[in-house]
């Protein structure tokens, strides 16, 4: 599999096939014998603006530390929750769960339900 | 993307100055703006208000354009004659707004044809700034 | 039977959904200027976007991606966002400029100045887009802008020299003024090729859910959809031509475009001017706002639908929120909607290649279009107006600016 063309910046689908962001990063582990291997997606700002710069990524992390879900590090997903990876990447996991929806929720129960008409995150 | 920052900043910086030829261009459209407008409030196809602020608006950018080719007018036409063709078109654009305002057809039919003569006015030293240039 | 619908509709909405203040503005001042002679650039530019449009569908259709989501998986996350950054910044301005350009039309029929329309008309557009659902915004929307046939019938009633019209649309250099024919030739190509209709027309194909069987509708709608809508264009431009140039009259001002229709239409002209604009200018800026929310959603892989609760894409929801208030604000101080529109459809055509040259790889990568790759003509005809665009916004913006 070729991660970059195949895994990196796809969609993340989970099990019940609701959109869950993109792959915004993966973890390797190096061990001291055999080839590399994936152990987690990263899913997230800091992540994101890490590969544009450095200096981006400390100022998202900081920023996010200051307001909305105040996650003190992005959404890890273990590689083994992949199922399969094609046009998106399914993983058998249970969105909400994982942190990678946070923002989505904060924005919504924060901001979005505020406002007449907004709607309901709960009622689903 | 550098240079259309570059185009960016200069656009906001500093804009080209026209020049006389231009500025009379500009003149020309907003008279020749009032003239359509009027002709078209007279034949009610234009409502009031829409009428009345444009020519006050034509009536401004007649003015200010004109105060600034008046700082410095080109050398082949006669500044009094043009301040005299300005000054006249103005008061007349101003005094359309208000007939239109006073719905006084009749009073507004005189001076715009009074209107089209500083038209013609203009247009001949328009074309001798051209011809200089 | 419903494809057959899905057609119509489809041709329609974009007849109806073709002019906007940008394109109305660049052919109202080039007829007012030039007469004729910069009626090939509204041809190039509606040529061009045929093929863009047709891609954009294709891509759709046959990947399930939209164009912002290729983007993001083929280019990687640091390209993506830089495209962001450039098409978002300029669209962004476009939406000012639609935003103003209803705030004008309800100026001209009111006598309440700009400014005060800024917040409810902003308003309006926001809550279309909070409680609308995707086909209503497009039919709707659309279906109203229809009113902007009157241009072609008032360009009918002017009797134009077809021979000297058609002339028009080969290119041919102006006696005097080159520095303005080119900038208005840029801004003619900028307003007819605007990145923000191919996001969102591929988000549409999405939300519809088309597939390979869509492809035959696909080509006919951008192919009849966009002529008939290069023709609305073309009628302004011709209308001005007639209406406006004999009489010496420049468009500097939205009050001054409103004359060519008095003149061509005097009993209704004004009025269909006036709604004309109103219309067309919504329709823009409520696809607009979706297509900048679009970039981000699918960019950043959140949730996006316009049929569904704003609690289920709550940043969808939020950022197009953020943007139409923003937009709101340098109408509220005033800031002339005419000028944000030319130097918006001028910048447009100097950041085309940003939108367009990832888009082009795409359309010729066989993970994504499989054996329905571009071919020869449409990746030609696409690459040379794009540079042709391109090198003329770099040279004419700035002599523009610092005189001919």
């Amino acid at each position: 599999m070729h991660l970059v063309r195949d895994v990196l910046d796809k969609k993340l689908m989970d099990r019940e096939d609701c959109p869950m962001g993109r792959v915004g990063g993966l973890v390797m582990h190096v061990g001291e014998s055999g080839p590399p291997r994936v152990t987690h997606i990263l899913v997230g700002g800091p992540t994101l603006w890490m590969r544009i710069h450095p200096a981006l990524g400390r100022l998202s992390s900081a920023l996010g530390q200051m307001w909305g879900p105040r996650r003190k590090e992005p959404a890890k997903i273990p590689w083994s929750r992949v199922e399969t990876v094609g046009r998106e990447v399914k993983l058998d996991v249970e969105g909400k769960d994982t942190g990678a929806l946070d923002w989505e929720i904060w924005v919504a129960r924060h901001i979005i339900e505020h406002i007449p008409g907004g709607g309901s995150e709960e009622e689903e | 993307m550098k240079r259309l920052l570059f185009a960016t900043v200069i656009l906001l910086v500093s804009c080209k100055p026209p020049t006389p030829a231009e500025q009379m261009d500009a003149i020309l459209s907003w008279v020749g703006s009032a003239i359509v407008l009027g002709n078209g409030w007279l034949r009610h196809t234009t409502p009031d208000t829409y009428t009345r602020q444009t020519l006050t608006l034509s009536h401004d950018q007649l003015r200010q354009i004109g105060a600034e080719l008046l700082k410095s007018p080109p050398a082949t036409i006669d500044s009094t004659e043009l301040d005299g063709a300005l000054t006249r078109s103005g008061t007349h654009l101003a005094r359309m707004a208000q007939l239109v305002e006073a719905r006084n057809s009749p009073g507004f039919n005189q001076v715009l044809d009074s209107l089209e003569l500083d038209q013609k006015a203009l247009k001949q030293l328009s074309d001798k700034i051209e011809s200089s240039q | 039977m419903k494809k057959i619908l899905q057609l119509s509709l489809g041709i329609i909405t974009s007849v109806g959904g073709f002019l906007e203040i940008g394109s109305v503005t660049t052919a109202a001042q080039a007829g007012a200027q030039f007469g004729y002679k910069l009626l090939w650039a509204i041809l190039l530019g509606t040529l061009c976007l045929i093929f863009l449009i047709e891609m954009s569908g294709r891509l759709a259709a046959v990947s399930k991606h939209t164009i912002v989501d290729a983007i993001r998986e083929r280019f990687g996350f640091p390209f993506f966002f830089f495209v962001l950054l450039g098409t978002v910044l300029v669209a962004f301005m476009v939406l000012v400029a639609e935003l103003g350009g209803i705030g004008f039309a309800l100026q001209i029929l009111t006598g309440i100045r700009f400014p005060w329309w800024a917040l409810p008309v902003s308003f309006v557009v926001w809550l279309l887009m909070w409680k609308g659902t995707f086909s209503l915004i497009e039919n709707g929307a659309s279906l109203l802008g229809l009113v902007t046939v009157s241009f072609v019938v008032a360009a009918l009633r002017l009797n134009p020299d077809w021979t000297s019209a058609a002339s028009g649309l080969l290119p041919t250099l102006p006696d005097d003024d080159k520095s303005k024919y080119w900038f208005l030739a840029v801004s003619i190509l900028g307003a007819s090729i605007s990145p923000y209709l191919m996001f969102f027309y591929s988000s549409g194909a999405i939300e519809d859910k088309w597939d390979r069987t869509y492809l035959p509708i696909n080509r006919v709608i951008a192919a009849f959809g966009m002529t008939f809508g290069g023709f609305l264009s073309m009628a302004v431009l011709i209308v001005a031509a007639l209406a406006l140039r004999p009489k010496g009259i420049q468009v500097e001002t939205f009050q001054q475009a409103a004359l060519m229709m008095t003149t061509a239409l005097p009993k209704w002209g004004f009025y269909l001017f006036a709604l004309s604009m109103l219309f067309a200018c919504f329709g823009a800026a409520l696809e607009i706002s979706l297509a900048i929310s679009y970039f981000f959603s699918q960019g950043f892989g959140w949730n996006w639908s316009e049929d569904v609760e704003p609690s289920s894409d709550a940043r969808f929801a939020f950022v197009y929120t953020l943007i139409i208030g923003f937009a709101a604000v340098p109408l509220m101080f005033g800031v002339d909607p005419i000028k944000i529109t030319m130097m918006s459809m001028a910048l447009t055509s100097a950041t085309l290649p940003l939108a367009i040259v990832p888009f082009l790889f795409l359309m010729n990568d066989p993970i994504y279009l499989g054996k329905h790759r571009n071919g020869w003509i449409s990746n030609t005809v696409v690459g040379v107006v794009i540079l042709i665009s391109f090198v003329l916004a770099v040279v004419s913006i700035p002599l523009e600016i610092m005189g001919g």
